[in-house]
């Protein structure tokens, strides 16, 4: 049987503040936020992302609208301006999010 | 049915599209428009042009915007609010006053919001014991950074833009003011609020309403993970926040315009550049994201309930820009056969060369583009051989002298480097305005209203 991944089962957005990259994750319908709460972890990010998330990952729930809050810090190369990264302002990263497997439980 | 305000966002940014805002005047009945030209940084670039000409300052685009969008407003009766005043909003009401008079829009008010732009009171704020602790790396060392300062900028929040409001300004250009500041002060106006603790919960609404549009088409099908299915986004629609006083909410837009209004286009825009969505922190309130409720009513109708939060903090947000060195760049492309081996040894031999240079770095950064510059250790290496592969490498130092030895090195490559080696146009250095993020009190800034009239 394949891995499903992420973006499977969800949508996603992804902006910087500072030096903070943060990805809403979204579940494309009700019944697939339990997976997508059971697959997105402090644990899973920080494996996914590597050295380019230096500092915290926190992950808050927003079970009114089914998705997750994802703030990842120390995480943009120094922020916007200051990154050696193409992708100045995380835009991309919120897509990357999507490589994660899609866990049950 | 109660009282209900048609807020239209014009601008998610200096660069964004006009036509939808005219689209908006035209046809979208909507009693304010709302325009953010602001990004974190854009008041260093915007302080260096008003260094080379004081009268300068603002949001270049501003007159092309309101040549545009003046005549308009006036025969519809719609008051323009934005924060293209930069770091200069005087001189911005001035050269749209003098542009109003020249449109024959005589007795036009408006109105400049200031006191944001702090550069000559940093030491002043120094003074007064404020720690300037940076936000994002909990580095205490301000000093380090002060002789480097060229922007100094306080997130401020709707209470300038209430007071021209109040007295009858037809365009509000404020400094730097929340992005969602531009929709909170015409609700707050609109619905004689001031800022009592009984107020929290619709100020906190209106918080919420002015994220959800502030970045324009982020809300309409911009941006979207559903890009795909999004309907003629060349002519995208920019969206209509629609205010009712029970502190409810519609999202719509232009009827005919392109893209969409559904639950996830509002949800995805929710969801964005926040921190933590119970405690979304802005001047004017504490917004929680967590118990609102979205609806769709219809087509390109959602509706946004059961918003709330609690009061405004103490403390401002200040972005410090300080000058951080240069980013030296370069990027080259490999052709099929073994295009990523290519680029393996390219970037051996750049490295090679950056020693031979003597290059002085701080940071040396590289990507194979079509591989992981986008998503880093993310990404998984490509199983085939592809059809082409390019070579990034971006470097930070401290003196344009050794930005420019990148550029070297990589041209040096064409004849050097691997066979079909191929690059456009070589990239300048560019100098680095680093962002230095703090909290400061409240108390320390009070905005400022100047009305000028046509």
């Amino acid at each position: 049987m394949t891995m499903q991944a992420l973006d499977t089962i969800a949508y996603v957005r992804s902006g910087d503040k500072g030096d903070v990259i943060s990805i809403g994750v979204i579940a494309k319908s009700p019944d697939l936020y339990p997976k997508l709460v059971n697959s997105v972890t402090q644990d899973s990010v920080k494996a996914l992302f590597g050295d380019w998330v230096k500092g915290d990952v926190e992950i808050y729930p927003m079970e009114n609208i089914h998705a997750l809050a994802v703030i990842m810090r120390r995480a943009l190369g120094g922020g916007a301006t200051r990154t050696l990264r193409l992708d100045q302002t995380g835009k991309a990263m919120g897509n990357g999010i999507l490589r994660l497997p899609v866990k049950s439980n | 049915m109660g009282k209900k305000i048609r807020l239209g966002a014009g601008s998610g940014f200096w660069g964004d599209a006009l036509d939808p805002a005219i689209e908006l005047l035209e046809h979208g009945n909507i009693d304010y428009l709302s325009m953010d030209y602001l990004a974190e940084l854009t008041m260093a670039l915007l302080q260096r042009l008003r260094s080379r000409n004081p009268d300068a300052g603002y949001v270049p685009d501003l007159e092309s915007h309101m040549r545009a969008l003046l005549p308009l407003a006036r025969e519809k009766g719609t008051r323009l609010i934005c924060n293209g005043g930069g770091t200069n909003p005087e001189g911005a009401a001035e050269a749209i006053r003098k542009l109003a008079q020249e449109l024959g829009l005589k007795g036009l008010r408006v109105a400049a919001v200031s006191g944001d732009n702090i550069l000559d009171r940093v030491d002043e704020l120094v003074a007064t014991g404020c720690d300037l602790t940076n936000m994002d790396t909990g580095d205490s060392n301000f000093s380090g950074i002060r002789d480097r300062v060229v922007a100094a900028s306080v997130y401020t929040g709707a209470e300038g833009i209430i007071e021209a409001l109040a007295n009858g300004a037809d365009v509000v250009i404020a400094g730097r003011v929340s992005d969602n500041a531009l929709y909170v002060g015409p609700v707050m106006h609109e619905l004689g609020l001031d800022f009592t603790p009984a107020n929290a919960d619709m100020i906190a609404s209106a918080i919420t309403i002015g994220h959800i549009v502030e970045c324009a088409a982020g809300a309409t099908g911009g941006m979207s993970s559903r890009f795909d299915e999004m309907p003629h986004m060349g002519c995208v629609g920019f969206p209509i926040a629609e205010f009712h006083e029970d502190g409810t909410a519609i999202i719509t837009k232009v009827k005919g315009s392109g893209g969409a209004v559904d639950q996830f286009t509002v949800k995805e825009h929710l969801v964005y550049e926040i921190g933590n969505p119970s405690e979304y922190l802005m001047p004017d309130g504490v917004a929680d994201f967590t118990r609102l409720s979205i609806e769709e009513l219809g087509q390109d109708r959602v509706r946004v309930s059961g918003m709330g939060g609690h009061g405004r903090p103490e403390t401002l947000k200040l972005v410090v820009g300080y000058e951080d060195g240069w980013i030296g760049e370069g990027m080259l492309f490999f052709p099929w056969p073994q295009a990523l081996q290519r680029a393996e040894k390219a970037k051996e031999t750049l490295l090679a060369r950056f020693d031979r240079l003597a290059l002085k770095a701080d940071a040396i950064h590289f990507d194979y583009v079509g591989v992981n510059m986008l998503h880093g250790p993310a990404s998984p290496m490509p199983d085939y051989d592809p059809a082409e592969i390019g070579l990034r490498v971006a470097v930070h130092t401290k003196t344009r002298a050794e930005a420019e030895k990148v550029r070297r090195a990589c041209a040096q490559l064409w004849i050097m480097g691997p066979g079909g080696t191929s690059f456009g146009t070589p990239m300048k250095p560019r100098p680095v305005v680093g962002s230095w993020p703090t909290l400061i009190p409240r108390t320390f800034i009070e905005q400022t209203v100047e009305i000028l009239e046509a």
